[in-house]
C-alpha cells in the first residue's frame, strides 16, 4: 500500500494509482495457496475405469471406517459421501506433524455409461474404495451374428 | 450437470538421487501425522493401496525408513478413463534421536494407514521428584 499525496489538479493521476491497487489486489485473490495435499482438489482422488462388462470407481480414502462412508447410486450419478476421524481425539497429545486432512466430505459423479443400479457392489480394501458399477444391458457391446443369404 | 475438470492430486514424486529406486513404477512421498504423548510418540502415514505384507520399516543407522509398494494387478483388462491420483509406491524417513527406544518400535497397518509407536526411552519419560518435607 502506498501513500498519495492528494492532488486536486489532476484527476487521472489518482485513477492510475487505484487502478494499480486494484491490480494488485487481484494478483493477491488469484494466485494459489502453496498447500500441499488435498486442498484444492476435490476430496476423494477418483480414478474411473471400464472394461467390457463394467464400470470400476476407486477412490483413495485411507483410514476410513466402512459405517462412516455412504455409497449410492441414482440413475447414473454415483455419490461418495463420508467423514474421516482423527485418530485420537485426547487433549493429551501433542502434534508435532500435521499433513492429513480430517472432515466430512462428498462427492458426485456423473457414469460414463448406463449401469445397472440394483447390481452395484462396493469394497473397501487397504484404504482404496472400489465400486463396481455393471453396465445396463443396452450398454453392453452387442455381438451381431451376420446371416449367411 | 458442470463439465469442469478437476485437477488431480500431484503427489510429490521422489527423485532417485534422495533414495535407492529398485522395480518398476514410480514412489511418492506420503502424508503424514506425528503426535506426541508422555510416553511415546506416534507416527501416522497414510498409505492407501498397501497392503501390511507390502511394507517394510528399516531401521538404519539413525534412520526409520519406510517402504511401501503398491501392486497394479487390479487395473489389468481395464481401460482407464478418468484418472485424478498417481497409483505408485510410497517411501519416506524419519531420523530418530536416543530418545527413543528402539527395540520397542511397533508398526500397525489398517485401511490404507500405517502407525509407527515409537516409545520414548526411559531417561527422557517425564518423571514426577517427590519433595520431602524434613
Amino acid at each position: 500500500m502506498n501513500l498519495i499525496k492528494w492532488d486536486r489538479s489532476d484527476p487521472l493521476t489518482s485513477l492510475t494509482h487505484i487502478q494499480r491497487e486494484m491490480g494488485d489486489l487481484l494478483d493477491i485473490l488469484s494466485s494459489t495457496p502453496k498447500i500441499e495435499g488435498y486442498v484444492n482438489v476435490e476430496f476423494p482422488p477418483i480414478i474411473v475405469s471400464i472394461n467390457e462388462e463394467s464400470v470400476f470407481v476407486r477412490a483413495e480414502l485411507p483410514g476410513i471406517r466402512i459405517s462412516e462412508l455412504d455409497v449410492r447410486v441414482v440413475d447414473d450419478v454415483l455419490t461418495i459421501r463420508g467423514e474421516r476421524k482423527a485418530a485420537v481425539t485426547d487433549a493429551k497429545i501433542t502434534y508435532l506433524r500435521r499433513e492429513r486432512n480430517y472432515g466430512t466430505f462428498a462427492r458426485s459423479i456423473m457414469l460414463p455409461e448406463k449401469v445397472d443400479v440394483e447390481k452395484v457392489t462396493a469394497s473397501y480394501k487397504n484404504g482404496v474404495l472400489t465400486v463396481t458399477l455393471p453396465k445396463a444391458a443396452e450398454a453392453k457391446p452387442k455381438q451381431v451374428v451376420i446371416q449367411k443369404a | 450437470m458442470e463439465t469442469k475438470e478437476h485437477p488431480s492430486v500431484e503427489k510429490k514424486k521422489i527423485t532417485p538421487d534422495k533414495c535407492v529406486v529398485t522395480g518398476k513404477g514410480d514412489w511418492y512421498f506420503p502424508l503424514s501425522d506425528i503426535y506426541e504423548t508422555p510416553d511415546s510418540f506416534t507416527i501416522l502415514i497414510d498409505m492407501p493401496a498397501v497392503s501390511a505384507e507390502h511394507i517394510t520399516v528399516d531401521m538404519r543407522d539413525n534412520e526409520l525408513i519406510i517402504n511401501g509398494e503398491v501392486s497394479q494387478e487390479a487395473y489389468a483388462g481395464e481401460k482407464i478413463i478418468h484418472n485424478e491420483y498417481n497409483i505408485g509406491h510410497y517411501h519416506r524417513h524419519f531420523v530418530i534421536s536416543d530418545a527413543i527406544n528402539r527395540d520397542k518400535i511397533e508398526a500397525k497397518m489398517s485401511d490404507g494407514v500405517l502407525s509407527l509407536v515409537l516409545p520414548k526411552a526411559e531417561h527422557v519419560k517425564p518423571r514426577k521428584i517427590e519433595v520431602r518435607a524434613e
